[in-house]
């Protein structure tokens, strides 16, 4: 299992992490603030757990979950995550495969690609991005299913979950380190 | 929930006529009503229409069946038809589904792909579940590929897909599409000044 920035780990160095940090300066990166955030680049394939404490973009190509419960993740145009996702706030650009759970938001950028099932209090969409899945709007069904995921890292009950057109019927079992 | 929203720009005021959409507007006003809606969409992913269900306790499903549309056309079995609608369609969950926006897709279907999709759909739907749809009725010519409608406020509908080449209309009467659609009737229908007919259908 990847943890990024968590308390108390011992330092890792990017190449033994598997990541780098940097001051991004695409415009997607730039949306989240001027701190800096974690980065895998766009060489970088991560099957897996994915869990931190500080914000990340995702160039690269990720399976499995990621969980960043107080911070943003940007998936970016060249980014392609196969995954469910849980943080703060969620940006995508590039494609995602996946249901995404935003405590605060999720935006869709035009150049996105999602197939998969959106929770969140505020979401938004730019016109020209591809999108087939559920967007749950209902605010106490947001904070059911919000809550749930802040309790526990269980993954929500199948029938709870509407079902992704084209999606497979089963979903693979999560995978955890590499 | 809170959608985040942009104006519409100058030339977007000033392109697509909006068009006035009674029973569209007669939706939204269940909708007001209260209570936990489940929204099926049949057309593309769109800003506008997030905003608008946005307001309501919803969850909106989104198909984007118009991709689809070249393919169904193709097919003539009615099982293989079926096969393939059910496939692009959500797998019916524990929620089942209370409106249906066809938009303009109707006039994009054959006949028996009109049956296959509306069919697959009523088995997701809750009993009494509404559909809205347009069709092209007293015009004969429409957009070569479906259209892009997104509601522009509570009461209109506007087309920010339609322009090029178009192609002869279907112009399904109510009669074909009380053929093709036998688990639907047709709780209102209003012509809309672009030659288009406006339906609300409830299962």
């Amino acid at each position: 299992m990847f943890e990024i920035g968590k308390k108390g780990a011992p330092e890792k160095g990017p190449e033994a992490s598997g990541w780098t940090e940097t001051r991004p300066e695409s415009a997607s990166s730039q949306k989240s603030g001027p701190r800096e955030k974690a980065v895998i680049g766009p060489s970088i394939h991560i099957d897996g757990d994915l869990r931190g404490e500080e914000d990340l973009l995702i160039e690269g190509e990720v399976s499995g979950t990621v969980q960043l419960r107080s911070n943003s993740l940007t998936i970016g145009a060249q980014g392609k995550v196969r995954a469910d996702v849980y943080a703060n706030s969620i940006y995508v650009e590039g494609l995602m495969e996946g249901d995404l759970y935003g405590t605060e938001r999720v935006h869709i950028r035009k150049s996105a690609q999602v197939r998969g099932n959106v929770t969140s209090p505020r979401v938004s969409l730019e016109d020209g991005a591809k999108f087939k899945g559920s967007i749950e709007m209902d605010p106490q069904a947001v904070q059911t299913a919000t809550a749930n995921r802040s309790i526990g890292n269980a993954r929500p009950a199948a029938a709870a979950k509407p079902a992704v057109p084209g999606k497979p019927e089963a979903t693979p079992a999560l995978k955890t380190g590499i | 929930m809170v959608a985040d929203l942009r104006p519409l720009g100058k030339a977007q005021a000033e392109g697509p006529e909006a068009l006035n959409a009674p029973l569209f507007h007669s939706l939204i006003k269940r909708l007001e009503g209260g209570g936990r809606w489940i929204v099926l969409d049949l057309g593309a992913a769109r800003s506008d229409t997030i905003r608008t269900f946005g307001r309501f306790r919803c969850r909106l499903d989104i198909v984007d069946l118009a991709e689809a549309v070249g393919a169904l056309r193709d097919v003539t079995d009615p099982r293989l038809l079926r096969q393939l609608v059910d496939a692009l369609l959500p797998r019916r969950g524990p929620e089942a589904t209370d409106v249906v926006l066809c938009w303009d897709l109707i006039n994009y279907l054959s006949a028996p792909a009109l049956t296959a999709v509306m069919e697959s759909i009523a088995v997701r739907c809750k009993s009494g579940a509404l559909a809205h749809g347009l069709v092209y009725y007293s015009t004969r010519t429409m957009p070569q590929q479906p259209g892009s409608f997104v509601p522009l406020d509570d009461q209109r509908l506007i087309n920010k897909g339609a322009s090029g080449p178009e192609r002869p209309a279907p112009r399904y009467s109510p009669e074909e599409l009380a053929r093709c659609m036998p688990r639907y009737t047709v709780e209102r229908g209003r012509l809309l000044r672009n030659g288009m007919q406006e339906f609300l259908f409830r299962l």
